[in-house]
Order: C-alpha cells, then structure tokens, then sequence
C-alpha cells in the first residue's frame, strides 16, 4: 500500500490548508460576515469622513483627514473576530472537530492550517474593507481641497496595516475559541478584549496603568492601522505590530497546548 | 509497515478513564479483515470511548491500539487507511454534503472524482448541494458512511450505523457491511442490540462496564451461550423422568414440564413411545442470543432498570 508511506509534513500542511479554505468557503456565514466587514467598515469611514471633512477644510476642527481614513475599521473588528472565533468553535459545536481530527491527526497541523487560511482571508476583506473606505472618504475630503494622496507618508502602511490587523485580530480570536470552545464565550471574550479592557486598564494609575494601557491588543495593534501619530499614547506603527503578534503567538501557543491535551 | 498488520485494528491492555470513572478497562483485542466484527455492548459500556481512541480522537490512559500496525496519528493520510462513522454526526449543518465530502478528500489528497463516486454509493446524488441541517437522522448517517467510505479504506468503522435508520436503510447498511467483507474489508461495527449484530456480525466482541466478555465467532458465541433444551410434558410425567433420568439425561423438573438437555426431540419421543408413554408436548426451545447477551452482561450493565413497578 503506497498511501501508507509517509509522506512530508509538508505535504500535510497543503492538504490540510486546502481542506480548511474549502470548509470556510462553503459556509454562507463566513461570506456575509465579510460583507458586513466591508459595509461597516468601508460605510462608516466614508460617512465620518463626510461629517468632518467640511470643518477640516475650514480650519474650525484642528483634526487631520488621516485620523478619519481607517476610522471605521473599528467597526469591522467585529466581523473579525466572530469569523475567527467561529472558525474554531463551530466545529465544537457540531461535532466537525472529530473529523477534522480524524483526518488530520497532528493538532499542530490543524491549528497552523486554520490560522493560515483565516489570517490570509483577513487579510484580504481587510485589505478590500480598507481601501475602500479610503476611497469613499477620500471624496469627501478632495471636494473640500484636502484629499489625501496614497503616496503619501504611511497612508498605504495604514491600509496594508488594516489587512494585517484583522489578520491577526482572526487569528487571536481562534485561538481564544480553542481555549474556551464556546462560540458565544470566544466572541464574547473576543470582543471584550479589545473594545472593553483596552479601555478600562486606562483607569490603572501611573506609568504602569499607560504601559498596561499600550500594550493591550487592541491598542497596540490598531498602531498600523492609523496613519497619524497618536504620540505616547500609542506604540509606534511597527512596534506596536511586533507587540500585538507576539501576544497572538503567545495565546496560540497556549491553545495548542490545551489543544493537543485535550480530548476531542 | 508489516503487511500482515494491514486491516487490522489492535488493543493493548487499551484503558481509558474519565476523573476516577473507568469507561475501558484494559482491554486486548485484534480485529481481522474479511469479516464483520460485532461490538456489542450495553450502552455506556464503552464503545464509542475505544473508537475514539483508536481514531486518536481520544487519548487512551494506559495500553495502546494501533490501525495496520502502528498508531492512528502516524499515519500520513489516515482517511485512506480507516474510515470512521462516529455516533454524533460531526457534520457543519451550513454546509452541503457535496463540500462536506470535498474537504475531507482535500485534506488527505483523495481525487475529488471519489466524492461524486460515494455520494452515488451511498445514494445522496439527489441532494448533495443541500445543506447537511436539512437531512433527517437517516440522510445523516448515509453521508456519514459516505464520508467514512472516501478514502476508499481497508477498514470502515461504524458507531451505531442503523440508529435512526428506516426498516430500508437498516437493510441497506447490513448489506453495505457484508459487501464490505466480502471484498477483504475489515468492518468492525458497534451496537447495543444483539439482533442486529446475529444479523451482521461474523465475530463478536462482547463488552461491558469497560472489559471484554466475549471475543469469538458469532457460531462458536451462540453454541457457548445461547443453550436450548427439550420441553416435555407427559400425563405420567414422573415415569418419564425416571426413564430418560436412567438414559443419563440431564432433566430438569419446572413445575409441570420436564427440561431435557442431551438428546433431539424426536429421539426423546421416539424413547417416551416406545415405552408405552404418552406425550402431550415435545418441543425444542432455544434461548436467543438476545438471552444470551443480557445474561452475559447482566452484571455490567450501567444502569438497571428496576424490577417491578416503581412504588
């Protein structure tokens, strides 16, 4: 029997990516959770855009036009992580685990083939979300004489960052699903995260309270997105990047370790 | 690998114990292809917990069981040597039977021309683009068969296949799994009912509370198990005793009848007549192997009903 020679792992890992590209495809919720992304994201970068370009223009706001362009992203962090989430947790709930198991044994495998398929679709609905709010906002700003260029300085960062963000934010959102294996806790937790504890650990005083406050995944990494300085308040676009993928790394790591103890 | 070992599915002192439950009790089993080997338990005696383990799904405690020689989780494309029906349905209800197929073939490189192949086998053509939420149970399963059949393995393995099944499917699953056999398959199949597995079954694994009680052809289990005897009834019931007693039969008195064990019905009629004796019944009764099955595991069922009505 040739199938039963071993064959590279690598090998493995193709099969295994294919496999979990065509099971997030064939599901109608992964493509309307995309659309929403780009809806909500795209829509309300361009509606924020409209309401503020008229007072940028005049002078009487002291804002710039670069603190808008990705501002509805923040909405589309939702569309993210339910997809990641969702990624994991849907095969709890059914029972899919078991098969995916049952046909591809390593866990690491797995795991590395989810994230790779989700941060690669992120990615692009980011990417698409991104630019597309840039283009809908942007005319707004260039009929009041202030349009942004993409060559300007860190606006092509900011939207290629907007990609990488979901990326990550799907990923980290698994990984949360394959520790708590819940969809309503994954998103739950998800969500909180980075919309509410990123908030509230700016109430710890002092330097420390800043640093927690810097630190937090949804601060650190939303850096890249924006193409303005925020200052000290925010980690630097790269650095902040590196700070928020290095938490991801941390979180997967751990899920794989419960992943693999487990049974499923 | 050793081809010997091909088809086959062996336990080592397998255990596995949840918290301080034992669900499997170091059990040793080798499961051969060409047959179909019943595993017949009561519920909760641990069957879908060994299946679980020999798909990897679950980790055993101690002991081990390995799939054509060596550990399920060795195997580079593990679908192409065991295909696994399990007893929930591990199936997305938003997704088609036809993509559900088509991601398991992907990840273990089959050709996507199989899926179409045991859609057809296992008769979901018709509905292959529906969504896998809308198949009642009986659809359920067809496609989990489906699934375990993609790889085109040497062994299929089914949990429960006919739970849920219609009088038809049941049919069609029974002959689906001598087919199987008969083409050299190793088929090793679950069920808590010894009816079905008499009608299936070449071999049997009998288990209970974790252990395995019986490990033999499904012949040699019935002649051991299943007894039968000669029920007569006489109205000189006492002289018929003394005479087949004095053949050095084995009678059991039971209120009016006589239970004779060692010798056919028509011997014993034949005996009874020609001594001037009357006959007012003679009749083989065999105990099934229903009987049989619950006397062999009446001590290791999980949860017994009470006997009598409840107060």
């Amino acid at each position: 029997m040739s199938t039963l020679v071993a064959a590279p792992s690598s090998t493995s890992l193709g099969r295994t990516v294919k496999s979990e590209w065509i099971k997030l495809a064939s599901i109608r919720s992964t493509w309307w959770t995309a659309l929403a992304m780009v809806v909500l994201g795209a829509g309300f970068t361009t509606i924020i855009s409209g309401v503020v370009a008229g007072d940028i223009a005049s002078g009487k706001s002291g804002d710039s036009p670069g603190e808008y362009i990705t501002q509805g992203l923040i909405f589309s962090q939702i569309s993210a992580v339910v997809i990641g989430a969702l990624v994991v947790t849907s095969e709890y709930g059914t029972g899919l685990i078991r098969s995916t198991l049952a046909a591809t044994p390593i866990r690491s495998t797995v795991l590395a083939a989810k994230a790779l398929v989700l941060s690669g679709f992120l990615f692009v609905v980011g990417l698409v979300t991104a630019f597309a709010g840039y283009f809908g906002g942007n005319a707004f700003f260039r009929h009041q004489g202030i349009g942004i260029s993409l060559g300007d300085p860190h606006i092509l960062r900011s939207l290629i960052g907007a990609g990488l963000y979901m990326a990550g934010l799907g990923v980290l959102a698994a990984a949360i699903g394959l520790l708590v294996r819940s969809t309503a806790a994954a998103i739950s937790i998800g969500l909180a995260l980075i919309f509410i504890i990123g908030q509230v650990v700016q109430l710890i005083p002092g330097t420390f309270g800043e640093w927690v406050t810097k630190l937090m995944p949804g601060n650190a990494g939303p850096a890249i997105v924006v193409p303005v300085d925020f200052g000290e308040h925010m980690l630097g676009p790269w650095t902040g990047f590196a700070v928020y993928v290095a938490e991801i790394a941390v979180l997967s790591m751990a899920a794989l370790a419960l992943f693999r103890k487990r049974d499923a | 690998m050793n081809s010997s070992l091909t088809g086959t599915i062996c336990a080592k002192r397998l255990t596995k114990t949840f918290g301080n439950k034992t669900a499997v009790n170091g059990i040793d089993f080798t499961i051969e292809p060409g047959r179909v080997t019943g595993f017949l338990g009561p519920n909760g005696a641990g069957k879908s917990t060994t299946m679980r383990m020999i798909l990897g799904l679950d980790a055993p405690t101690s002991g081990t069981v390995t799939v054509n020689g060596h550990r399920y989780a060795d195997s580079p494309a593990p679908l192409r040597e065991i295909g696994g029906l399990l007893e929930a349905h591990a199936v997305h209800p938003g997704r088609s039977a036809r993509d559900h197929l088509r991601w398991m073939a992907a990840s273990n490189g089959i050709p996507t021309t199989r899926v179409g192949e045991v859609l057809e086998l296992v008769g979901l053509e018709s509905v292959a683009g529906q969504r896998a939420g809308r198949f009642s149970l009986g659809m359920g399963q067809r496609l989990g068969i489906a699934a375990a059949l993609i790889g085109d393995p040497p062994i299929v393995m089914l949990d429960e296949p006919v739970n849920g099944l219609d009088p038809e499917g049941v049919r069609w699953v029974r002959s689906l799994a001598r087919q199987l056999a008969d083409e050299g398959k190793t088929v090793f199949v679950s069920s808590h009912l010894m009816s079905e597995m008499s009608l299936m079954a070449d071999h049997l694994i009998v288990i209970g509370r974790g252990e395995v009680l019986a490990d033999s052809p499904i012949q040699d289990f019935m002649a051991e198990h299943a007894s039968s005897y000669v029920r007569v009834k006489s109205p000189q019931s006492t002289d018929v005793e003394a005479l087949l007693w004095g053949r050095g039969l084995d009678v059991v008195r039971v209120d009016d009848e006589l239970r004779v064990q060692g010798l056919d019905a028509p011997a014993i009629g034949e005996l009874v007549g020609s001594n001037g004796m009357l006959l007012h019944e003679l009749t083989l009764v065999r105990s099934s192997l229903e009987d049989a099955f619950m006397e062999l595991t009446a001590d290791s069922v999980e949860y017994h009903a009470r006997a009598g009505v409840a107060a």
